[in-house]
Order: structure tokens, then C-alpha cells, then sequence
């Protein structure tokens, strides 16, 4: 097991604005060690979403190169990176993205019956459990709150057991409330399974739960500040 | 840091070994069918329609096929105008086949019971006719006793209107007949010809003591002739061939009268051809836009799919296989409804065919229905849905995240493949490969223009945008060009919709107009035909003592073709090269002479040389345009006629066009005075009937008088006609209403489908504080334009089309009912309004919150 999960060299990405380039993301480099939980933070549309759908193979770089687990993510094609997706990753996003159609329980089976294992009921059941929606494995998403959603999510994010889990401000849509119980749940199975976290937010308070923090400004990754959890 | 391999090793599995495909499929799909809804309808119609239609096409063609034997009643009819000659009769009694003869004419008849008369078709009869069919008389012993003299029988239609029975008496040219019972079912009869020409039938040896045969009179006599088997038919066919042909007699065979009436019905079959063509191509319109926005709608889901790991293939194969299950079914459910509807088409049909139509199940159509239906499933479904494939899983992050089009393998091989579709369906359905062409070059000519005008109208809107209109004007038409909206899909659909819709019925007010009697407003509504000269005078002065005028009274001298271009006939038939028909060079013509243009008649072209000039060498004879056609003549040519064994030379001098129902009689070849006036010759007279007590009066007398002289009613074939013509077009209607009704579905899907997008846009509306009544009017402004637009581009391009299908398929005049189709333009506009506005009205009556969340 290596002990980098994730490394970026000069990412750069950049979008074409008419006659000129929008450049978003400008040579940012950091690693991730295995087991570390790090966040972004920075002011809106310094490019933290940006940074963090490269990182999870959802988008390709324009220059650079990013490893995810030893696997180079920018020459590899879209199907490759969604099995790295399958096997590797968990994401928890702002505004949930449960699948409409799919009860509770379904949508926490999906990423494992992609696998094609089988006997994934019971573990999704467990899941389901432990983040304290045991008795509404049936119903769909329409009939969940914003917090109960977003347990779905984490729920469905954990059942790969996955390397490392992406969020991005896994809390923006829920009030505070919810927000403090989401983290707690997200920080609780991040320690027990020994996932590594990459999580973006403007909560410089859950930032601070992380171990290193990484500051984004203008596209570029202007300080990284590194803390010893107590 | 070590790294791992690029390139992953992953186990691509196929469609049938991915049980997680069809779970997913089943998942999202049980509470989500009803989005499909529009999908399963289209499909449903289309199939149905084209069941039902080619269902009918082809029990038309089995039941003709099967009853042309008994249609003709014998396997060989040798025809001729006069009587067959003894040395003709004694070769084919020498052939020892089963022979029995018949002999027609039109001639009057009189019912003693009441004094009326009535022009009747009257036949002779000898021998055991009919070999094949039944002959249904009402009492059976009728045909037994009038084959012994005095007896007649009349077709049971007949009967009735004239309330004849059994004991009573006709009056058939001199001799008085009594009456031995009616005709219930006759091979060849039929309501059809019944109605127009009833029937009176008689014993053959009884013909001439009638004393209607007289010179000029047209008697068609007929030999029919039973054999053995196909091939003896051949045989002496050929035997006879020679004899035939010298002697200027015609023959019938099964074969011919198969392919007779297959001619008969070819507008009939094209017109069901290109009804179950537009069908199809409603249904592949209504099945490809629905996918579409159904496609559209999963866009997220599918992010969130690949988000969590699964292949693009995966993903597509999820809403395939969802698709093509209700395709299945929706193609098993149109073409049991296409079976139902099949049954209903007799009941609009009665019995206007001369042939009893049994409906079974034709299972040929119900097969080709479901092979369309999983191509349909197949083709038109993959193109929509391979966008899921490049559904980029960032949009997670960014929900209008836009991926650049992606243009794969499959998606040009799809596409190659749906051109051909409707390339082979058309060539299918027409049997013709070039016909399959340009209906689908017609169409996408039609795609074009409809997505051109799409492009200018929104061009034009954003140029000159109504900037100081109110705010619901500027609100409604910024919809129309506002990012991600479906305008152009709709402005296209509804154009299309509406284009078919217009073009068929351009194709059936042409085919309906073509066979529309315009003879109403004829100035004679009566004929008197075959007087004899010794008659005319007493004829003449009969009109005039019952105040009937003289509208024409014209001479007619048969007549037959000696030579055409100074070519024998004989040798005209025997080079095939020159493609004149056999019936044209051997008929008899009827010929008239007179000295102006008749008001039905045009010149078209050459002159009209009136004189023959003094010593006659030549005469300038004039010919109508259509025979001209036939004969392959043009001014100048020369004609050799025999009249009634004397050669005249002629040539051609000028060209008529006839308007034939016009003011009867009209004729083929005019001579000019002073050529025909010394030969043997009978009169035809038109006049009009306006009292029918003098009428009925005048024509009993003429009866008593002159019996060979025969008079017809126009007024009462008119009316017959007429009702005919309405069965027919009831028909038409009826087989038009399917196309129409899937037409109506792809319609209403299109603009439903551009409901989804609206939604979300009107609850922000009406969270920020709209009235329903704003938010209505802006929908209504929107939908307006999209339907006006699309109305008016299809209308226009159907005239187009429906021009040239009239002109080159149907090859029938060309005839447009434009209040129809400016009703047809107003209801899709008003239908696009409609439903759009229907669609806004879930918005209006729901709470905004509940939209807004189950939108999410
Ligand atoms: N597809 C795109 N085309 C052009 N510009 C883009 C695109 N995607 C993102 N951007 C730009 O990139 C910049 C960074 O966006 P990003 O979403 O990464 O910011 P962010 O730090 O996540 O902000 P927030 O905190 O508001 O979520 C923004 O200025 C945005 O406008
Ligand atoms: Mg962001």
C-alpha cells in the first residue's frame, strides 16, 4: 500500500472565454497521505470545486498530472476513471444527489451492485442503521429531509469501504443542526474504516477538525496549514 | 511513489450478463412509466395503424385474387360486338370444352304492372353459365324456366323499386316477357353495377324476336368457356389466337381479370400505402421525441450513476432496456388494436365491392407490425439515448454543466441506419425502391426547411426583440430562445405533425375531386340514344310535342381502324415495339361529323379542316387527347377507317381536349360534313328533363313507339354515382383518421415534452410573486408562436408535397380544400395552445415548494 493516495503536480485547468482563457486552476501541487483528512477552504470561485472534481476523476486537467491511488487519472478514459470512482472512492456533494427513483436502501446498494456483489442488502442495511435511518429504508428521496438525504449519501459513500472520500460542503444545505450531526457522522466512520478525507467547505470551523488545511485563492493554493487534531 | 497501470483491465460485460442493468432498469422505471407515456402511445398508434391499414391491403388483394374466377364465372371469355361466326363456333366446339354464351345490351324495358320504363342492361343468357360462383335466384327454378322462352328475370334491386313480382309482366323491345323471379347473386353482379345498370335477363334465343338488334345497336357477345386445368386454358388460347385476332374478338382470362382488378385498386393500394407510411413515420417521430426528452430528463440521475462508478454503456443500457420492453409491448398492444380496428373497416365499406370481403386476421401484417415495432424500439431509441453515454459526471458539481456533443461510432451508424429505415419501409410499402427515396429525400427536404425556418425565427425574435412590450410579451417570447430549451425540437415536431397531416389531405381532396361528377350542371340531363334514321323525324317531333329541346342531335357511324400512319392494322399488333394497345386498334369507334367545337370540346392544337374539299383524297378528321395519347398520333398523321366495309382516308387535322362528363355525347374521332352523311348511321339526341310527369309520360310513349330507342336519366345515374362516391370517401376519411390520430399524439407529446423544462421556470416565477393569470398568458404567447409557426412552415411545405405526390405517385390531378387546411393549421395551432396551456395548469394548482423539491 503506497502511502500517497493522492498527488497533484501542477494542475492546471483552464476554460476557454471567447478570444481569451479563464485560467481557474493555476500549477497547484499537494499530496495526501493514506488515512489524512485535509480540507479546502478559500473564497467563492477560487476554484475548490474545480480543484476537487479533478482530483475525483470527474474532470480532466488541462495540464499537470494527478495520481489517485498510483493511477493516472488525466491519461486514462472516462469508463476507466469511473471504475477507479467505483473502487476507490466515496463522494458526499452539497446538494446530495440520491437517485429520485431509487428508494433509501437502493440507492446505498447501488455503487456495490455495480461491483456485482452479491448479499449487499444486509450491509446497506447496517449502513442505513448506523447513520440512524434504520427505519426508513424505504422510502425516496422526495419524502427524506435535507439531513436525512445527506446521511443517505454518507451511507451510500461508505458502503465500497472506499480508499478516499471526496465532499464538497457536505453541510451548505443543512442548518446547523444537521450540519453538526453530518459531521459528526462523516468524521466517526472516516476514523473507523480509515478512510482518507478530501473535503472542501467554507466552515473554517469543520475545516479545523481536518489535519492540514489548504488554502485556495485566485486559483492558486496559497497556504497550507498543518494542525494536530486534539 | 510507485504507479499502477494506465490501462484497467476491466470486465466489460454485455447487455444480457449485467443483472445490475435490468435491476436498475426495473428500479427507476416502476414509478416512472408514465414519463414514457407519450413514448408507449405513439408507438401503439403508429403500429396500429399500419396493421390495420396494410391488414386491409392485403385482405383486399387475397379476396380479389381468390374471387376473380368467380367474378369472370368461367376460366375463358371470348368477347366480340357481333355475332360469332359458325366457323368460329365449330373450332372451339371441336376443342369438346364446356361452353354457354351470353349476349348484353342497354335497352328499355317496360313494367306492365305500372306503366313505368327504365333503361335496363339486358342479357341473354344460354347454356349452364356460370361455371364458377353461385347464381342465386329467388325461386331457385327461375333460370330453368326462362331458358324456356317466355320467361325473364331481373335483378332483385330491380324488382323492388319497381315493385315487381311473380306474375307479372315486362315489356323488353317488342315482345312481352313474364316475370320468372329475381336475381339475388350473380358472377360479376354486385350492387355496384346493379345500381347503375340493373339487369334484366332473358333467354338467348328470345334476343331476336325482341327485335332490338337493329344496326348501330351495341350488343357484346360473349362465349364463356370451362376447362380442365390452366394449362388447357393456354392451350386453346393459343389455338384460338390467330382466329380471334382476324376476326377483331377480345378474350378475358382469370389471369387478366386478376391484374384488371389490381389496376382498379392501385390508387386504393397507394393511397393505403402512403397512409401506413405516414403512419409509421408519426409513430418514429412521436417514439424519437419522446426518447429525447426522456433522455434529457436522466441527465442527472445518469451523473450520479457514473459519479458512483458505472460505464456509459451501463448507464445506456439501464434506459434501453426500459425502453425497448415498453416498445415491445406497445407494439404487441398497436398491433391488436390495429387487428380490432381491421374488423370495424368493413362495417365503413358496406358493400360497395363487388366482392364479398371476409376479414380474417392477417397475420403477415400483424408480423410486419411487430418487426417494425422492435426496429422502431431498436433504431429510434439508440440515437436519443446514446447521449447518455457522454453524460459528463461532473455536472454533479455544476448542474448545467454542458459536455461538448460527442459524435461516436454508434451514434453515425444509428443514424445511417434510421435514413435507410424509411428508405426500405417506403420501398416496402409502394414495392418500388424509388418511390422509398424520395419519400424519405421528401421528408428530410421537409426537416430542413422546418429546422431553417426554426433557426430564422429565432434569429428574427432576438433581432428585433420587442424590448418595450410588456412584461408578460417579453417574458413569453424569451422562452422561445432562452439556453437549453426545446424550441427547435417542438418548431420541428409540430411542423412535421402538421406537414403530414396537410399533405394528406391535400392527396385526398385530390383523389376525392378526381373522381367527383361535375356533370351537375349539364345542359342536357337525358339521352335518347340508338335511333334509327327512318326514326328521327318521329323522335324529333315526340320532343318537340312534350316541349323538350333539342340540345343535340348528332349522327354516330361506326366504324373500325384499317390503318394507322399507313400501317395495316395487322401489322401494328404484331410488332410489340410500337406499344399501341390491341383494344385500341381493334375496338369500334364511334364516330360522329359536324361543323363546330362542341361547349366540352377545346382545340387544342392543328386545325379544324371542316371540309373534305371537293374530290375527296384526304379527310381532316379531328381526334380527342387522350386517345391521341393511346394511338401515338399527332397532326398530319394519317388513318385509313373502315366504314362498314368502305376505306376512308383521313389524317388527322387537329386535336380536341373532352371534358367527357360534360354534356354527353362526346367523341373520340369528328369527321367533317360531307363525307359520312351518305353511310349508314343512327342518331343520338340530348335534351333536359325538368317536369318528370311529362317526363314519365313522354317516355312511355317512346317506349310504345320506338322500342329499340333507349333512354338514359343522367339525373339518376348522377345521384348514384354520387352516393358511391360519398361511401367511398367515407371510406378515405375513415382510413385517414389513423395517420391523423398518431399525428395528434406526436403533436400533444411534443409540447408535453417541453414541459419539464417549463416547470421549474414557472414556480420561480410564481415564487417571486406572478399571478396565474401572467404565468398563463405567457405560456399561451409562447406556445402561440411555436404552433403559428410550425402550422403555417407545414402547410406550406405540404403544398408542395402533396403537388408533386398527386402529380408523380397518384398521378391524378392536383386539388387543394383550402378552408380544410387552413382548419387543419388553425387546430394545431390552437392544439399546441392548448396543451401547452394544459401543461402549465399542474404548475399553477400545485404549492411551488412541492414542485420545487420533487424537482430537486
Ligand atoms: N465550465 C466553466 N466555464 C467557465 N468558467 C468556469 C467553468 N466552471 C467553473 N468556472 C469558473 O471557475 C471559477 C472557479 O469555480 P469553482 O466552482 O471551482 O469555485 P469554488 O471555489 O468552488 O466557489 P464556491 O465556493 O462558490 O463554490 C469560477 O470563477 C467559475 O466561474
Ligand atoms: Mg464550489
Amino acid at each position: 500500500m503506497p502511502d500517497i493516495v493522492l498527488a497533484a503536480e501542477n494542475l492546471t485547468k483552464s476554460f476557454p472565454s471567447g478570444e481569451r482563457e479563464i485560467v481557474v486552476l493555476d500549477h497547484v501541487s499537494f499530496t495526501v497521505r493514506q488515512g489524512e483528512a485535509v480540507s479546502i477552504i478559500g473564497p467563492s470561485g477560487s476554484g475548490k470545486t474545480t480543484l476537487l472534481g479533478l482530483c475525483a476523476g470527474l474532470d480532466v486537467a488541462t495540464s499537470g498530472t494527478l495520481s489517485l491511488m498510483g493511477f493516472k487519472l488525466n491519461a486514462m478514459d472516462e469508463d476507466d476513471r469511473a471504475y477507479v470512482r467505483n473502487q476507490f472512492i466515496g463522494f458526499v456533494f452539497q446538494n446530495f444527489q440520491l437517485l429520485a427513483t431509487l428508494t433509501a436502501l437502493e440507492n446505498v446498494m447501488v455503487p456495490l451492485e455495480l461491483r456485482g456483489e452479491k448479499g449487499v442488502e444486509a450491509r446497506a442495511r447496517e449502513l442505513l442503521e448506523r447513520v440512524g435511518l434504520g427505519d426508513r429504508t424505504h422510502h425516496y428521496p422526495s419524502q427524506l429531509s435535507g439531513g436525512e438525504q445527506q446521511r443517505v449519501a454518507i451511507a451510500r459513500a461508505f458502503i465500497t469501504a472506499p480508499k478516499v472520500l471526496f465532499a464538497d460542503e457536505p453541510t451548505g444545505n443543512l442548518d446547523e443542526e444537521n450540519a453538526t450531526r453530518i459531521t459528526e457522522l462523516l468524521f466517526q466512520i472516516n476514523r473507523e474504516e480509515k478512510t482518507t478525507l478530501v473535503l472542501v467547505t467554507h466552515n473554517l470551523e469543520l475545516a479545523e477538525r481536518t489535519e492540514r488545511i489548504l488554502q485556495m485563492k485566485g486559483g492558486k493554493l496559497v497556504n497550507e496549514r498543518i494542525l494536530t487534531v486534539a | 511513489m510507485i504507479e499502477y497501470i494506465i490501462k484497467i483491465k476491466r470486465k466489460t460485460k454485455s447487455l444480457l450478463r449485467d443483472p445490475w442493468v435490468w435491476r436498475m432498469a426495473w428500479r427507476d422505471g416502476r414509478h416512472n412509466a408514465s414519463r414514457l407515456f407519450l413514448f408507449i402511445a405513439s408507438m401503439i398508434t403508429g403500429i396500429a395503424a399500419v396493421v390495420a391499414i396494410s391488414s386491409l391491403n392485403y385482405s383486399m388483394q387475397q379476396e380479389l385474387n381468390r374471387n376473380a374466377k368467380e367474378l369472370l364465372g368461367a376460366d375463358l371469355v371470348i368477347k366480340s360486338n357481333k355475332k360469332f361466326d359458325s366457323t368460329f363456333t365449330a373450332l372451339l366446339d371441336s376443342a369438346a370444352v364446356q361452353q354457354a354464351a351470353n349476349a348484353d345490351m342497354a335497352s328499355m324495358v317496360m313494367f306492365m304492372n305500372t306503366g313505368q320504363s327504365r333503361l335496363v342492361k339486358l342479357t341473354a343468357l344460354e347454356g349452364d353459365f356460370p361455371f364458377y360462383g353461385d347464381l342465386i335466384t329467388l325461386p331457385d327454378d327461375s333460370y330453368a324456366k326462362v331458358r324456356t322462352g317466355r320467361y325473364a328475370m331481373l335483378d332483385e334491386s330491380l324488382a323492388t323499386q319497381y315493385e315487381v313480382s311473380s306474375d307479372d309482366s315486362i315489356k323488353v323491345g317488342s315482345s312481352i316477357f313474364r316475370v320468372a323471379g329475381v336475381v339475388r347473386k350473380i358472377p360479376g353482379g354486385g350492387e355496384l353495377t346493379s345500381t347503375i345498370a340493373p339487369v334484366v335477363y332473358i333467354a338467348f334465343s328470345e334476343l331476336d324476336s325482341t327485335g332490338l338488334v337493329q344496326y348501330g345497336s351495341r350488343v357484346n357477345y360473349n362465349l364463356f368457356v370451362k376447362t380442365k386445368t390452366e394449362q388447357e386454358t393456354t392451350d386453346l388460347l393459343k389455338r384460338l389466337r390467330p382466329e380471334m385476332k382476324q376476326r377483331a374478338y377480345s378474350f378475358d382470362t382469370v389471369e387478366e381479370r386478376k391484374n384488371d382488378l389490381g389496376d382498379g385498386f392501385r390508387s386504393v393500394y397507394r393511397f393505403f400505402s402512403l397512409l401506413a407510411f405516414v403512419a409509421l413515420v408519426l409513430g418514429c417521430i412521436g417514439v424519437a421525441s419522446s426518447v429525447h426528452i426522456y433522455a434529457r430528463e436522466k441527465r442527472d440521475e445518469v451523473a450520479i450513476l457514473r459519479c458512483v462508478g458505472s460505464s456509459g454503456w451501463q448507464a445506456f443500457n439501464i434506459y434501453f432496456i426500459q425502453v425497448f420492453a415498453l416498445g415491445l409491448a406497445g407494439s404487441v398492444l398497436g398491433a391488436a388494436l390495429g387487428v380490432g380496428l381491421q374488423q370495424l373497416i368493413p362495417l365503413a365499406f358496406g358493400d360497395l365491392l363487388p366482392v364479398e370481403l371476409k376479414f380474417n386476421v392477417q397475420w403477415v401484417a400483424v408480423g410486419e407490425g411487430l418487426i417494425l415495432g422492435v426496429l422502431i424500439s431498436v433504431l429510434f431509441t439508440v440515437l436519443p439515448l446514446v447521449a447518455v453515454r457522454f453524460v459528463p459526471p461532473l455536472s454533479v458539481l455544476r448542474t448545467d454543466f454542458n459536455a461538448e456533443r460527442v459524435i461516436s461510432k454508434t451514434k453515425i451508424v444509428t443514424l445511417f441506419l434510421i435514413v435507410l429505415f424509411p428508405v426500405l419501409a417506403a420501398a416496402y410499402q409502394t414495392r418500388s425502391f424509388l418511390a422509398g427515396s424520395l419519400f424519405t429525400a421528401g421528408l428530410a427536404v421537409a426537416l430542413g426547411a422546418l429546422t431553417a425556418v426554426a433557426a430564422v425565427l429565432l434569429w428574427m425574435i432576438k433581432r428585433y426583440f420587442p424590448r418595450r412590450a410588456s412584461f408578460i410579451w417579453r417574458h413569453g417570447m424569451a422562452n422561445l430562445f432562452r439556453p437549453n430549451n426545446q424550441t427547435r425540437v417542438m418548431l420541428v415536431t409540430i411542423g412535421l405533425g402538421a406537414f403530414i397531416i396537410s399533405t394528406l389531405n391535400i392527396i385526398q381532396s385530390s383523389l376525392l375531386n378526381q373522381v367527383e361528377f361535375t356533370g351537375n350542371s349539364n345542359q342536357s340531363n337525358t339521352i335518347l340514344f340508338d335511333i334509327q334514321s327512318s326514326q328521327r323525324e318521329g323522335v324529333l317531333k315526340l320532343m318537340d310535342q312534350y316541349q323538350l329541346p333539342r340540345n343535340q342531335v348528332v349522327p354516330i357511324i361506326t366504324c373500325r381502324l384499317a390503318s394507322v400512319k399507313g400501317v395495316p392494322v395487322e401489322q401494328i399488333q404484331k410488332d410489340t415495339s410500337l406499344r399501341i394497345p390491341n383494344w385500341a386498334l381493334t375496338r369500334e369507334y364511334r364516330v360522329t361529323y359536324r361543323d363546330s367545337l362542341h361547349l366540352s370540346e377545346e382545340l387544342v392544337k392543328g386545325k379544324i379542316q371542316w371540309r373534305g374539299g371537293g374530290v375527296v383524297d384526304s379527310v381532316g378528321v379531328t381526334i380527342s387527347d387522350g386517345m391521341q395519347e393511346t394511338l401515338r398520333l399527332d397532326v398530319g398523321d394519317s388513318l385509313v377507317f373502315d366504314v362498314q366495309g368502305v376505306p376512308i382516308r383521313t389524317f388527322i387535322s387537329g386535336i380536341r381536349k373532352v371534358d367527357w362528363p360534360k354534356d354527353p355525347p362526346n367523341f373520340i374521332f369528328v369527321f367533317p360534313t360531307g363525307v359520312l352523311e351518305a353511310a349508314p348511321q343512327i342518331w343520338v339526341a340530348a335534351t333536359r328533363i325538368t317536369d318528370t310527369q311529362n317526363a314519365n309520360r313522354f317516355q312511355q310513349e317512346l317506349v310504345m313507339s320506338y322500342p329499340n330507342v333507349s333512354l338514359i336519366d343522367l339525373r339518376l345515374i348522377l345521384s348514384t354515382i354520387d352516393e358511391l362516391f360519398g361511401k367511398v370517401a367515407v371510406v378515405v376519411r375513415f382510413l385517414a383518421l389513423f395517420s391523423i390520430i398518431t399525428g395528434l399524439v406526436v403533436l400533444a407529446g411534443a409540447v408535453l415534452n417541453s414541459r419539464f423544462a417549463r416547470v421549474k421556470e414557472n414556480v420561480l416565477l410564481r415564487t417571486v410573486g406572478a399571478r396565474q393569470r401572467q404565468i398563463v398568458r405567457i405560456t399561451l404567447i409562447e406556445y402561440g408562436y411555436l404552433g403559428l409557426f410550425a402550422a403555417l412552415t407545414g402547410m406550406v411545405l405540404s403544398l408542395a408535397a402533396g403537388w408533386l405526390l398527386a402529380t408523380f405517385f397518384f398521378e391524378i390531378k392536383f386539388a387543394v380544400d383550402v378552408l380544410e387546411l387552413l382548419a387543419i393549421a388553425a387546430g394545431v395551432m390552437l392544439l399546441t395552445v392548448f396543451i401547452g396551456w394544459f401543461n402549465s395548469r399542474s404548475v399553477l394548482n400545485t404549492p411551488p415548494l412541492q414542485v420545487l423539491r420533487r424537482e430537486g
